[in-house]
């Protein structure tokens, strides 16, 4: 079982979206649902496009995402990401979903989908460098 | 006179050599550094509204060769005996191919932390990593994914592309759904692992820095690109009757790709070399195959 826990802003977040979101984690613990986790963050959920940021631990990593407005300095645009602190650079695909430049090869449906794949292939030896693209 | 690529397979031991150090004497004056960079700086994902010359994109095959040429000049400004070999992944499939020997790529990463430590390209023989997105200084690998196993590409997805008629489709991205170039670089809507094919796959399969913007600090980032380039080269020969490079007139004003897309006579950035001009490689080099 993979441990979510909400550090800060939670409580602007509303109780369903929270259940949905560890209930999310848990299956994406377990590598044989990745086609669900994808399937299962879209639309409503933290990190959506448009929708509201994201702050969590995951696989002891904290994760935070922010929509933004104006210029970017990199990645697309409405977001801001960091795995501990250091910026993640997201792309948009066209079809609408997202790569992080940790693995360019596997798109997700959502920033916060992008950053935990992206702690997942770090794995719990290697930190982003801070150097994004 | 044209020089020949061989096969990695087919080297001979002092050929590796050759090839091996001309690589670590480049890496030690600083300029491999500056491909590593390059690679990083050109990938533009089709979801960004700018242009993108190396990936998701029609120029995907002729940007790759002309970054391939400028890396084999290196090299041969080195030791003139050189050219970059090719690894044809239909047929040498196993982390225990020769490929991998302490005197080629070296091995796979260990399972702690991937680190690769054999081999000229491991940290504690002077390899060090120093463009990339992560912060360790050693080269990172994971040959076939050992935690959630796949298969490198097969001869069955080399002739899915090589079926192909046209060399590229709008909306010239990721998403094209047909065109010989897409289907090589091997993008696809499907999920699990079948959504990896061909050069994509490939990627995938070794792992580590391969998977990132800094791929080129893996050595063997050239070996797969010099057999990209090799069926393309393959495809033109099988299809002389197709445009050997589409699109041929730049999207005009409206369509969703103005600008962000090279066409067939248009300049290549960084360089000012065109699709048209990258499409023979006779007279500089042929392949063994």
């Amino acid at each position: 079982m993979s441990s979510v826990s909400r550090v800060s802003g939670a409580n602007r977040l509303k109780r369903r979206h929270l259940i949905a979101v560890a209930a999310a984690a848990a299956l994406g613990a377990v590598g044989a649902f990745r086609g669900l986790r994808e399937k299962d963050e879209r639309e409503g959920l933290p990190g959506a496009p448009g929708g509201p940021g994201f702050d969590e631990t995951y696989r002891g990593r904290r994760i935070q995402g922010e929509p933004t407005t104006g210029e970017r300095e990199h990645g697309p645009d409405g977001w801001r990401v960091t795995v501990d602190g250091q910026p993640l650079g997201l792309m948009r695909r066209a079809d609408g979903s997202y790569l992080s430049m940790v693995d360019h090869y596997q798109s997700y449906a959502t920033p916060l989908a992008a950053a935990r794949g992206a702690v997942d292939e770090l794995g719990s030896y290697q930190t982003l460098s801070g150097r994004l693209h | 006179m044209a020089y020949t690529r061989k096969n990695q397979n087919s080297l001979s031991r002092a050929e590796r050599r050759r090839f091996v150090d001309a690589v670590l004497r480049l890496k030690r004056r600083g300029e491999y550094d500056e491909f590593v960079r390059t690679h990083i700086d050109f990938y533009v994902s089709d979801g960004d509204d700018r242009l993108r010359v190396a990936h998701m994109t029609p120029t995907f095959l002729p940007w790759h060769r002309r970054f391939l040429l400028d890396f084999e000049r290196a090299l041969r400004r080195i030791d003139d005996s050189v050219t970059v070999p090719y690894w044809d992944w239909t047929k040498d499939r196993s982390p225990a191919a020769s490929l991998w020997g302490e005197d080629l790529m070296g091995g796979n990463g260990r399972r702690s932390d991937r680190r690769v430590t054999t081999g000229p390209f491991a940290r504690g023989n002077g390899w060090v990593v120093k463009e990339a997105v992560t912060d360790g200084d050693f080269l990172t690998r994971d040959l076939g994914r050992r935690a959630d196993p796949l298969e490198l590409p097969t001869r069955q997805d080399v002739a899915w592309a090589m079926a192909e008629t046209v060399y590229d489709v709008e909306p010239w991205d990721s998403t094209s759904r047909r065109g010989f170039r897409n289907r090589l670089e091997g993008w696809t809507e499907e999920s699990g692992s079948a959504r990896w094919r061909n050069h994509n796959r490939v990627h995938r399969w070794v792992g580590g820095h391969m998977l990132g913007g800094a791929s080129v600090n893996d050595p063997v980032f050239w070996l797969n690109h010099a057999f990209v380039d090799l069926l393309w080269s393959r495809w033109q020969r099988k299809r002389p009757d197709s445009a050997p490079y589409l699109p041929a007139k730049p999207p005009t004003l409206g369509d969703a790709q103005y600008q962000r897309i090279v066409a067939r006579r248009e300049p290549m950035p960084p360089w000012r070399t065109t699709p048209q001009d990258m499409l023979s490689h006779k007279s500089v080099y042929r392949y063994a195959e």
